[in-house]
């Protein structure tokens, strides 16, 4: 295979970010998901669990596509959920942030 | 990263290992386009084996963590088996922690690269490791 220039790599990740924007979406949903399950303190370990997974992918992958913010929002998140965020009033109200945050980034993405 | 007509190009071949699709198809599209290496990818640990086994790639980019077997447990595996014990490894992982990085890099792998990677610099990243100029 020839290799090609800036451009059309370009081209080829924004098709590569389509594709994978479903995925991307579902990662803050489960976010969401963990983050109301906090507010009310019902957050199972379970819950917990797929938050940190959910993040630990999104700060992997973000700024791969660009979204180096998002990768640092998502590492955030992930060392929230990596320890006991129920114990920290503050933190509910953090991953809130940091989660709508993300979407806000996900869905300006996939504007342009 | 554009290439000059005619200038020769030695295209390598790699072998990634993620159980990430995202990750995976970016890093093999990077790997292909910028450099015009030819790559093969395996979705988990035991995948990986099977594939440098056969394919017997000039270097593996390898996922830390992944279900089952891990990126650790794979590159002991793989430095195991006669078949693949001289491909060179590259972890790949998004912990930044650096008794993580320290972990990593004592398990003997030729480097430890970080998620997100750039795209375009990937290649470049991974030959400056390697010694392919």
């Amino acid at each position: 295979m020839e290799p090609i220039a800036q451009p059309a790599l370009d081209a080829a990740i924004q098709k590569l970010w389509e594709k994978f924007l479903p995925q991307m979406e579902e990662r803050i949903a489960t976010l969401e998901r963990a983050d109301a399950a906090l507010a009310v303190d019902a957050l199972t370990r379970e819950q917990r669990s797929a938050a940190n997974a959910a993040a630990h992918k999104l700060a992997g992958v973000l700024g791969s596509f660009g979204l180096t913010r998002g990768t640092i929002l998502a590492r955030e998140a992930e060392i929230l959920y990596s320890g006991e965020p129920g114990t920290d009033p503050a933190a509910a109200a953090q991953l809130r942030a940091i989660t709508a945050e993300l979407r806000l980034l996900i869905a300006a993405r996939k504007a342009s | 990263m554009e290439r000059l007509k005619g200038e020769p190009r030695l295209a390598h071949r790699i072998l990634i290992v993620d159980d990430e699709d995202d990750i995976r198809e970016v890093a093999a599209l990077s790997l292909e386009t910028v450099a015009g290496w030819e790559v093969l990818t395996a979705s988990s640990g035991a995948q990986g084996l099977a594939r440098a086994a056969e394919f017997q790639p000039e270097a593996i980019l390898l996922d830390v963590m992944m279900p089952g077997m891990d990126g650790p447990s794979t590159f002991r595996a793989l430095r195991a088996n006669p078949a693949t014990a001289h491909i060179p490894v590259l972890l790949l992982t998004a912990k930044v922690q650096s008794n993580d990085q320290r972990r990593f890099a004592d398990l003997g792998v030729e480097a430890v690269l970080f998620k997100p990677f750039d795209p375009l610099t990937l290649a470049a990243q991974m030959a400056a490791v390697l010694g392919w100029s």
